[in-house]
């Protein structure tokens, strides 16, 4: 137990946005559960900031007999996860209007609940209840505006969260069978190992390929993530999104030998991903639309080092950090876009052009450019990706890299186009512009002083 | 009379004398009677803990006397016993409570909870029966006293359901006398022990016994809702909710699936009955009914009834987890008899508030109930997401325990149909969920009643936000010790191993 | 102290019909009561009394058979000694209340029913043919009377009807008993059962019209016609002695000829043939039960059906092994018992209902179901007995009679045993089906006294019990016979 943080934090980091809700069961209670909104994941991003990983929580009682644990891997996702609900939060402040405010952060809570303690999460069981509880809970901010545009997209969104965690629970199931245990640690050796491998593998693959948007796994996203609201939508393509990904790596066998096939197939998807979303994206009007396709194509394009770890076992240790450094990017630039689309022009000139720039500063960040985040985790991630030997279409992934960037201006163009055709002047609360500063804030500035980064 | 043999006796006349009190009290003292339903509750929850813990430590209460020539009327507390005498202690509680509230300024109050306790009785006396000539004896007087709670009402519609249901549960009361008499011709008494009395019969008589099974499961398949003998059940759900709930959760349903649990492992044993090869036709039937029950609930628009229909889907996972060879299913199936009964009675005291606060009876008259009643719609929610399987809720251990007995049996194909099932389950429920909290309310409810500043009376308020809290618990706390997930595990182990 | 109970049982019936002739209704009422006190009283001591000592011959004022009237006081007597204190207090109280006296022909009542009880113990307990045929005379002319004291012209027509059936049955048993006589010249039952052998035509003859005039008597389907007008028109005091009580005497002489003869003087064909009418009496008693619009009606063919159950004594006896046979006594003397307590508890409700919804039809009893609970359960009660579930004594009659159907091989009284139960359920919830109907636009309902509430729920009560008691009330059947073996050989050596 090297340095285990104290159990009150850990404890605190889930059961804050659980318990929130409960404020929900007094009409008076309003104006407390639109405050605490942005407060809700701090005692995570404490937790992120501070505890020296690796360390392990053993709670025998809770449910099946769980474990909670933080090493390297989940402590990037943690930050990204808490970073992005803290600042939507605070977005969600000023964005929110009084009409079912007491529904939507109910769901807001239990979603956080849900994204923070998957992360945490070292068992099948936990993971996968609190994947479910994510699951669900976000439906209510699919659904949240109550037209018919978000109830279809609610529907499709359901139908299909609800067959992957069917694949889930049927994979998980036979993997519990095959490796006798509940750790997730044990499930790559205990996969590799089992008759049912190639089976298990499919089914993990699917169901967290449906929340991470692989292709034809896919439909629900352009859908569901521009109808709900704005601050909803940034951590659902921010953050939600990266919890598929994270659910492969945890669990699929990377670092096992004889699954190259599969890892071939998931780099073909990545990249049928990464650039056919381009297709799509761009004719899109809705700069939300275009940033759900695009968040599609940039899941398409972690997808392809998951699929390099999964065909080159001994290059994982190189490929997975990469890989949790570019998610992190991604989301935090991601969340950006999404919150700059529920902003107003203010009055200003100065101000004006100030806006565009911040506003360019993510979607640049995307693109890869110099001194951007972008252009570390990208970096990093070809570096990586290039240095594995024995891939397929290795000799085809320097162009098909070149492509998917291109795929990325162009849906990022398209973005800025739609969106510059959409803000118009007006007036909003202090809340929603300290909410989208602070994120762009954190992708551009304090990414750069994250422990994971540094 | 030592102790061990007073107290399931005590356990037994705890309801049943509540019953001749009842009977006796006019019609018009309110407030004793339910002071009487309220001790007499209280007091067989604290015999069932006394004798829970008991049975815990290894201690053996057990009492009987002779009948009829060759024949012993036996109560004994087993762990499987107590399991069903706990589920039925501890619900039985809360809808006491929650009938007293139901039916305030109803008429035929003397009458309904006069039989309401006997019937509890007679569950009591299924629960702790322990050879299967007792059970028969209670498990008939279950029907009897049912049916005048059944047609409570008195309408057309209430006494056609009863007609129905006592046509069903009589006829299958006769296939399983049957059944009983003619094992009994064959082998005497038979006390209900854990691994079964058939290991090494006579392969002569395995054709009768084979027989013998099929009637045996024909009589209980009637209460326990299996195809194609569940017609009884949704008509049934015109009862008053408590009634529903009860038949439903605590008493009826269960009476027959843990009647099929008792002669897979305690009659036949599970070893025998798996040689004989009577689990995978049944494992079959249970696959299709689960199935089937889903299926048809799709379509329904009365509340109760969909929950009925419902009800036929989830007992079945009992029956299910029982022909799964295996410790694994057994312990999934096992757990599920508690887990479905605190589900469904909180389902069914929701739909009982939204009837007796709104006045509504069908789905599409829910729309935006969620934020005229929002505790009783979490509850709901809560309740049917666990019968969902949603995790950490009470269905998804269920639902976990019967997968990796599946697996290890070696009954890949019984995944299939949890999973099919889960989808199906979703598809039903769900639909009412978002009724509830994102349609807006579309039209003024039906007839609406206020009681002060709760959402609906105190008396149906609590019990259902009880029921939730522990359905929730039993999942969170699953691995402790004082979960029924352990409980469960504790019987498996005592069946497989002896 | 035997001699007194002996005295007690069989001749103080008598003093109190006697007395009672000379009072009216009400002062008969005040004796009555008090003797039915002493009767009842007088009945469990001799149930003790053998419980304790074993059953004995009883030769009355010393003089021995065959001339003198000879007793047989076993198990199975004193138990339906008892049964007849019971089912017969429990009536003559509710008719003390229930009747009215204002009627001139009620006092009646009291001197036909001291001479029904006379014969009923005379029944139980005689040894011999004649003397049990004087008692079943006896017993059939009081109850003819009872019947007729409904005083309604339908009354003294089913009682007309009655006394013609009654009658028609005791000649041919008197023929047969006759026959008997003439070949074997005594009538001793144990006497002629020592000295009969297996090939005689003309015992066998006598047997059968015996059987054939006790089968009347007893109302055995298809000779049924005349039970339901007479139970149904009788006041409901009488339908339950009649029901209860009466119809089970004339069964009872059936069985022990059965018991004692059958087995060289009857045939294969001859049980099989008893127990098919029995199983006609068990359906289309049942199905005719189910069809009837008045509430005492269907009780009355209820009555049919649950006679048609005793009927399956003969096959279930006949040629079997000796458990097997056992079982299936048992499981007839507790029905005899259990129907006993049932159908005279359901009588005595049924005429409370009547009484209070002031209408005989059934499809009248609506709302009765919160108006008279009490009664509507002892009814209930009743009918759970009839339909034999558990834990009554009609459900351990079943399983007695299950267990010796399967055990002989003879599978199809199964069906019959478990069809029986299903269509006794099927027309007693109609009744309370009916019961239970909330559209009864008056709400005029006549509140009968408690006591007449109480009668037929502590009857109802002892039905239930009984299956719970089974067991020491079959061993009191068991108990050692003192004399049994000596009077036989006693018996024999005379010519």
């Amino acid at each position: 137990m090297n340095g285990l943080p104290p159990v009150a934090l850990i404890a605190a980091s889930v059961l804050l946005p659980l318990l929130y809700p409960l404020l929900a069961a007094r009409p008076g209670w309003r104006g407390a559960l639109r405050a605490a909104l942005p407060l809700l994941p701090l005692p995570a991003l404490v937790l992120a900031m501070l505890s020296a990983t690796p360390w392990t929580l053993e709670l025998p009682w809770l449910m099946l007999g769980s474990t909670w644990m933080l090493d390297e891997l989940r402590r990037s996702f943690l930050l990204l996860t808490a970073l992005l609900w803290s600042t939507a939060g605070l977005y969600a402040v000023g964005y929110l209007g009084s009409e079912h405010l007491r529904r939507f952060c109910v769901f807001w809570g239990l979603t956080l609940a849900g994204n923070l303690g998957l992360v945490l999460a070292g068992d099948m069981v936990s993971f996968y209840t609190f994947f479910s509880v994510m699951t669900f809970a976000a439906y209510g901010l699919v659904v949240h505006d109550g037209s018919d545009r978000a109830r279809f997209a609610g529907r499709v969104y359901l139908v299909m969260a609800l067959l992957g965690e069917m694949a889930l629970l049927a994979g998980f199931l036979l993997a519990a069978q095959a490796v006798d245990t509940l750790l997730l640690a044990d499930l790559a050796a205990g996969i590799g190992a089992s008759d049912d491998g190639h089976l298990i593998t499919a089914l993990l693959i699917a169901g967290f390929g449906v929340k991470a948007g692989l292709p034809l796994l896919h439909f629900w996203l352009p859908l569901a993530h521009p109808v709900a609201p704005t601050p909803a939508s940034a951590v659902l393509s921010g953050a939600m999104i990266k919890a598929g990904l994270l659910g492969w790596l945890l669990a699929l066998p990377i670092g096992e030998a004889g699954w190259g096939p599969w890892g071939q197939f998931l780099i073909v998807m990545g990249f049928v991903g990464s650039l056919g979303a381009a297709l799509f994206g761009m004719l899109q009007r809705d700069p939300k639309t275009v940033l759900a396709w695009s968040s599609i194509s940039q899941m398409g394009l972690i997808v392809v080092p998951v699929g390099a770890a999964l065909a080159a076992p001994g290059h994982a240790p190189v490929l997975l950090p990469a890989i949790a450094l570019f998610a992190l990017h991604h989301g935090l630039a991601k969340g950006c876009l999404f919150l700059a689309v529920g902003l107003v022009l203010p009055a200003s000139r100065i101000l004006r052009v100030l806006l565009w720039l911040l506003v360019a500063l993510p979607a640049l960040s995307l693109l890869g450019l110099p001194f951007t985040s972008g252009a570390l985790a990208k970096g990093v991630m070809k570096k990586a990706l290039l240095a594995t030997p024995d891939l397929p279409l290795a000799e085809h992934m320097p162009l098909l890299l070149q492509a998917a960037t291109l795929a990325t201006l162009v849906l990022v163009v398209r973005y800025g186009w739609m969106l510059w055709l959409k803000l118009e002047p007006g007036g909003a609360a202090a809340c929603r512009w300290w909410g989208w500063i602070l994120a762009t804030l954190c992708s551009a500035v304090l990414f750069w002083w994250l422990p994971v980064v540094r | 009379m030592s102790l061990s043999a007073l107290l399931p006796i005590l356990a037994l006349l705890s309801s049943l004398l509540a019953a001749v009190v009842i009977f006796a009290l006019p019609e018009s003292s309110h407030r004793l009677r339910t002071l009487v339903n309220l001790l007499a509750a209280l007091l067989k929850l604290g015999v069932v803990a006394v004798m829970t813990w008991g049975v815990f430590r290894g201690v053996d209460f057990s009492v009987s006397f002779t009948m009829l020539p060759g024949v012993s009327f036996m109560l004994r507390a087993d762990a499987l016993a107590m399991l069903f005498a706990g589920l039925s202690a501890v619900l039985w509680l809360f809808t006491t409570i929650y009938a007293v509230g139901y039916l305030e300024d109803s008429p035929n109050r003397s009458r309904f909870f006069g039989f309401f306790s006997l019937c509890v009785a007679s569950t009591m006396g299924v629960a702790l029966a322990g050879n299967l000539f007792t059970f028969f004896l209670f498990y008939e007087m279950l029907t009897l006293s049912t049916y005048p709670l059944v047609v409570h009402r008195g309408t057309d519609k209430s006494l056609q359901a009863g007609r129905n249901y006592i046509i069903y549960t009589l006829g299958g009361g006769v296939a399983l006398l049957l059944g009983i008499a003619w094992l009994h011709g064959l082998a005497g008494d038979l006390p209900f022990q854990e691994t079964g009395h058939f290991q090494g019969a006579d392969p002569a008589l395995h054709g009768q016994l084979t027989l013998i099974f099929v009637l045996l499961i024909a009589g209980l398949g009637v209460k326990a809702g299996l195809f194609p003998l569940h017609g009884w059940l949704p008509q049934a759900m015109v009862a008053p909710a408590p009634v529903s709930a009860l038949l439903h959760a605590v008493a009826v349903v269960k009476a027959g699936a843990f009647g099929i649990v008792r002669v897979v492992y305690d009659i036949y044993g599970i070893d025998f009955a798996y040689a004989l090869g009577l689990l995978e036709p049944l494992a079959w039937l249970a696959a299709f009914t689960i199935i089937y029950g889903s299926v048809r609930a799709l379509w329904q628009t009365d509340l109760k009834r969909r929950l009925a229909f419902s009800t036929i889907s989830q007992v079945s996972y009992i029956i299910l987890g029982v022909t799964l060879f295996g410790p694994l299913g057994a312990v999934g199936g096992l757990v599920h008899l508690l887990h479905q009964g605190i589900m469904k009675i909180t389902l069914f005291f929701c739909a009982g508030n939204y009837a007796e606060t709104l006045g509504v009876h069908r789905v599409d008259e829910l729309d935006g109930a969620g934020a005229r009643m929002p505790a009783t719609s979490v509850a709901f929610t809560l309740a049917a997401l666990g019968m969902i399987g949603v995790p950490p809720l009470a269905g998804f251990v269920t639902k976990w325990a019967l997968g990796a007995g599946a697996l290890a049996a070696e009954m890949e194909w019984a995944i299939l149909v949890l999973l099919v099932s889960s989808l199906l389950n979703a598809a039903y429920f769900l639909p009412i969920v978002y009724r509830l909290w994102f349609c807006p309310i579309a039209a003024p409810w039906p007839a609406e009643r206020r009681w002060g500043r709760l959402e609906t009376h105190a008396w149906l308020f609590w019990p259902p936000l009880v029921t939730t809290l522990m359905l929730v618990l039993v999942g969170l706390l699953a691995a402790t010790f004082v979960s029924p997930l352990s409980w469960a595990q504790l019987i498996a182990v005592r069946m497989y191993l002896p | 102290m035997n001699q007194w109970l002996m005295a007690g049982l069989l001749f103080t019936p008598l003093a109190w019909a006697a007395l009672s002739l000379l009072l009216d209704f009400r002062q008969g009422r005040w004796l009555s009561w008090l003797g039915m006190l002493i009767q009842a009283l007088v009945s469990l001591g001799l149930w003790v009394a053998v419980a304790s000592n074993g059953g004995f011959y009883y030769a009355l004022a010393g003089w021995e058979a065959p001339l003198g009237i000879a007793l047989r006081v076993d198990g199975l007597a004193v138990t339906f000694v008892l049964l007849t204190a019971a089912v017969a207090t429990a009536c003559g109280l509710h008719a003390g209340v229930y009747l009215d006296p204002s009627k001139s022909w009620q006092r009646y009542f009291w001197p036909l029913f001291w001479f029904l009880w006379a014969g009923l113990n005379g029944v139980w307990l005689g040894a011999d043919l004649f003397n049990l045929y004087v008692s079943l005379e006896l017993i059939s002319l009081s109850a003819v009377g009872l019947v007729a004291l409904g005083g309604e012209a339908a009354a003294l027509r089913a009682a007309l009807r009655y006394l013609f059936a009654v009658l028609l049955g005791s000649l041919v048993y008197l023929l047969g008993v006759a026959l008997l006589y003439g070949q074997f010249g005594t009538l001793s039952l144990t006497g002629i059962a020592a000295v009969v052998g297996a090939d005689e035509p003309a015992a066998a003859m006598a047997l059968l019209l015996m059987l054939a005039g006790l089968a009347l008597k007893t109302a055995l389907f298809p000779l049924h016609g005349w039970l339901p007008p007479a139970h149904g028109v009788a006041k409901s005091p009488v339908s339950a002695l009649l029901s209860g009580l009466v119809v089970k005497a004339s069964f009872y002489i059936a069985a022990r000829l059965w018991l004692e003869l059958g087995d060289r003087l009857g045939s294969h064909t001859l049980a099989q043939g008893i127990g098919a009418l029995g199983a006609g009496a068990v359906i289309w008693g049942s199905w005719l039960a189910f069809r009837q619009p008045h509430l005492k009606q269907v009780v009355a063919y209820s009555s049919v059906a649950q006679i048609g159950y005793l009927f399956l004594l003969f096959p279930l006896t006949f040629a079997v092994a000796e458990p097997v046979s056992r079982l299936a006594q048992q499981g007839i003397t507790l029905q005899v018992v259990s129907h006993a307590l049932a159908k005279s508890a359901m009588f005595l409700a049924a005429g409370n209902l009547i009484l209070s919804v002031r209408s005989k039809r059934v499809d009248a009893l609506g709302g009765v179901s919160h108006y008279l609970p009490f009664s509507l359960f002892s009814f209930g009660l009743a009918g759970v007995s009839l339909m034999s579930l558990p834990p009554t004594g009609g459900f351990a009659a079943k399983w007695l009679l299950l267990q010796a159907s399967l055990a002989s091989g003879q599978w199809w009284w199964v069906v019959v045993l478990l069809l029986g139960g299903v269509l006794a359920a099927a027309y007693v919830f109609r009744i309370y089906r009916a019961t239970f109907l909330e559209d009864r636009a008056s709400d005029d309902f006549y509140h009968p006294p408690r006591s007449l509430e109480a009668i037929p729920m502590l009857l109802a009560l002892l039905a239930l019990g009984l299956g719970l008691v089974a067991e020491p009330v079959l061993s009191v059947l068991a108990l050692p016979f003192e004399v049994a073996a000596e009077v036989a050989a006693d018996v024999a050596v005379q010519p």
